[in-house]
């Protein structure tokens, strides 16, 4: 290990305040992005959370589906279709009863994109005083790998299988990140597991935001099952995401986007798709589809962050 | 309904929806979430107006539709709190997922349904459809015939469903329209009757809360033991509301002076040879009708459901057992079944009632009025039955194109 890389860990572990609530051996995929996530939040944000989820692939572990390797936190496994609306009203209720909380809803793209998009947008367009943490692994992975909103183009799912008249999803993916933070709320970001201080950083602003309203995170978090790629390799993923910007870190406050990281060069997106099996099929000019896809939407970005610093949302109405 | 001289009252005349908004008050939820839709709108129009005036003291959720009113309102009863949500027809339906996980959660919640249609055509018309799409969800139902017990049942309703020994959520019916918006005098009990009324629940032992650093979860996956001892703790619970329910009334009377007779209520029942079954804003009607066949000398009673779910059997039993006919008036419909729900339903303790006829009539339908003349002739059927005649089993009664169509 290289004493920067030494250097960064420390300064991970320092952001590591509180015990891990989950026993040591959990029922995930060897591999797994979301347990590394999981496991996170609440050794950096403390054991007092309140985590929500629905089925999905948190829930064997995190609704105690395997009930030999379960975990200390107080959590309420609920429906997919009304995820934010559960958090809201645990919420609320705390906020009315002076029971200090920070209630984390903790869903997969499935939940937060598709089926539980409209009361995810409801909470942040009433602001509220909760995190919404969406961990994507682009897909249904826990029922079996299906697409959904976040799956990107090219990529193949048991519903959108590659053949002669499919080239996998045929459609592009949904920016689930910058709906939220279209909505103004006081903080969204984005985040993923090779970026840990990022995140670390990212939990704590959205615990902070959390007092003034509504939080959003959304955390890329690889599937090892579902995509088709080395369980060694997560890490790696994440990393080559970002650096292609196929997922940037960004954040934004009130709606204000920041780049949390810039890569200064980025790389082909092709360096992030040849460790995945979903993309193997794709040839060189879908995959030029794919590029044309990621730059298009990293120039969104940039064009939006260069706006809101234009146009000023009235300071009266900022949180 | 017995009334007795009330000194700690007001007499408002309002409409049923401001009474379900007032008792909502009354009761002092922590938490309201709530979606507009017709004919309900007007209760949380109100219950907005309370908050934006600073009379009621709760978190009000204006949710982005039903389904998230009923999981904001579950979430809330679940880390503890009161709560109130109001809804119908369709809004009940697009709850529906919310409503069972609700039920099985065992969330104490009290929710008012006002009684709409919920057919392909979208009629935007009274009819008790959406609550019989509903019944198997393992909530209580309670029905009010009039404004006054509108009010009356949304109180009862906190003492049924967060009673200790009960925990199960219950919905407050009434009829879409017909009560909705008819206005008429309401005794509005005053605050201090209603927090001695309810206080009842604070000397019971608490609730299991969802709490902060509590340790302790909700919803989780259910294993194959835990899972039937939970849906049988809850059929048993079911059971226990019916006793349950007829002391509240009991205790309601005492503090209120108004009392129901409890599960069902019983109308010129004691020597009446034909009974008309009945649930909701018809009953009026049928007291009518049946004072003035009292006065032909036809000896016809009525049997109010107040209680829908748990299906109040034994009392109805023992209030039908050896009656002549009975003739069971549905407003909504059972596919798959001629007669309606209530009847169908009632029809499986047949062999228990002695002997009695049974004949079902389907009317009030997507507003189709029932009319004194329609009860007229339902209870002229119904004695056509007990004396012996030959009568169709199911009357659809403001369609008589039914019987030229064939089939029923």
């Amino acid at each position: 290990m290289t004493q920067k890389k030494k250097d960064n860990l420390t300064k991970v572990m320092d952001y590591l305040k509180y015990e891990d609530p989950f026993s040591k051996g959990v029922a995930f995929c060897p591999g797994c992005g979301l347990e590394l996530l999981l496991r996170f939040i609440p050794q950096v944000m403390g054991n007092d959370i309140v985590i929500t989820g629905t089925p999905s692939c948190s829930a064997p572990v995190l609704l105690g589906q395997n009930n030999q390797s379960w975990h200390k936190l107080s959590y309420f496994g609920t429906l997919m279709t009304g995820a934010a609306a559960n958090a809201t009203g645990l919420a609320r209720y705390y906020r009315k009863a002076g029971i200090k909380n920070t209630v984390v809803c903790f869903n997969g793209d499935g939940t937060a994109a598709d089926i539980g998009f409209g009361n995810l947008s409801g909470a942040a367009e009433r602001n509220e005083p909760f995190i919404y943490i969406c961990y994507d692994n682009e897909g249904y992975m826990n029922t079996g790998i299906q697409k959904s909103g976040t799956t990107p183009f090219g990529a193949t799912t048991t519903t959108t299988p590659f053949g002669s008249a499919s080239k996998g999803k045929n459609l592009r993916r949904m920016n689930l990140a910058l709906k939220m933070a279209m909505h103004k709320i006081p903080y969204a970001a984005t985040a993923t597991l090779s970026d840990l201080d990022d995140l670390a950083k990212k939990l704590l602003k959205a615990k902070e935001a959390k007092k003034r309203g509504f939080a959003f995170l959304h955390v890329f978090a690889p599937c090892t099952t579902g995509w088709g790629f080395a369980p060694e390799n997560t890490i790696e993923i994440c990393r080559r995401a970002v650096k292609t910007n196929y997922f940037p870190l960004w954040e934004a406050e009130n709606g204000k986007i920041r780049m949390t990281k810039t890569v200064k060069k980025p790389k082909p997106v092709s360096t992030y798709t040849e460790l995945i099996k979903k993309f193997a099929h794709l040839s060189e000019e879908d995959l030029q589809i794919l590029q044309d896809d990621v730059d298009y939407e990293y120039c969104m970005l940039g064009g939006l962050s260069l706006l809101e610093g234009e146009c000023r949302l009235p300071a009266s109405l900022e949180d | 309904m017995i009334t007795k001289a009330q000194k700690k009252s007001q007499i408002k005349v309002i409409t049923g929806n401001a009474a379900a908004a007032i008792a909502a008050k009354l009761a002092r939820p922590d938490v309201v979430a709530a979606y507009p839709i017709t004919p309900q709108t007007e209760v949380i129009e109100q219950i907005s107006q309370f908050h934006a005036n600073g009379e009621m003291d709760c978190e009000l959720i204006t949710v982005e539709g039903e389904n998230s009113a009923m999981n904001a309102v579950m979430a809330a009863s679940l880390a503890g709190g009161r709560v109130f949500t109001a809804t119908s027809s369709w809004g009940l339906v697009f709850m529906y997922d919310a409503i069972l996980a609700a039920a099985g959660a065992r969330a104490p919640i009290v929710m008012v349904n006002v009684n709409r249609e919920t057919p392909g055509i979208i009629a935007v018309s009274s009819g008790q459809q959406d609550m019989i799409s509903t019944r198997d969800a393992g909530w209580i139902f309670l029905i009010a015939e009039d404004c006054q017990e509108v009010m009356d049942l949304v109180l009862q309703a906190y003492r049924l469903a967060e009673d200790y020994d009960i925990q199960v959520p219950v919905m407050v019916h009434y009829d879409g329209f017909y009560l909705s918006y008819l206005s008429e005098g309401v005794d509005v009990p005053f605050q201090e009757d209603v927090d001695r009324f309810l206080s009842v629940l604070k000397t019971q032992p608490e609730r299991t809360k969802l709490v902060p650093g509590g340790r302790l979860g909700c919803g989780s996956h259910g294993i194959l033991g835990g899972y039937l001892e939970l849906r049988h703790k809850h059929v048993s619970a079911m059971e226990r509301a019916k006793a349950k329910f007829e002391q509240i009334d009991k205790e309601y009377e005492g503090i209120f002076g108004r009392s129901y007779g409890g599960l069902v209520e019983e109308y010129r029942m004691d020597d009446a040879d034909v009974v008309l079954v009945g649930s909701g804003s018809m009953c009026g009607t049928i007291k009518s009708v049946i004072d003035e066949k009292r006065e032909e000398g036809v000896k016809a009673g009525l049997l109010k459901m107040r209680m829908y779910r748990p299906f109040p059997s034994e009392a109805m039993i023992k209030a039908l057992k050896g009656k002549k006919a009975i003739g069971v008036v549905d407003r909504s419909l059972c596919f798959g079944f001629k007669g309606g729900p209530i009847y169908t339903e009632l029809k499986a303790f047949e062999t228990q009632l002695g002997g009695s006829k049974m004949i079902s009539f389907i009317d009030g339908i997507a507003n189709t009025d029932i009319t004194k003349i329609n009860v007229a002739n339902m209870i002229d059927t119904t004695c056509d039955l007990a004396a012996g005649k030959t009568v169709r089993e199911v009357t659809w009664v403001s369609y008589p194109e039914a019987q030229k169509e064939g089939g029923l």
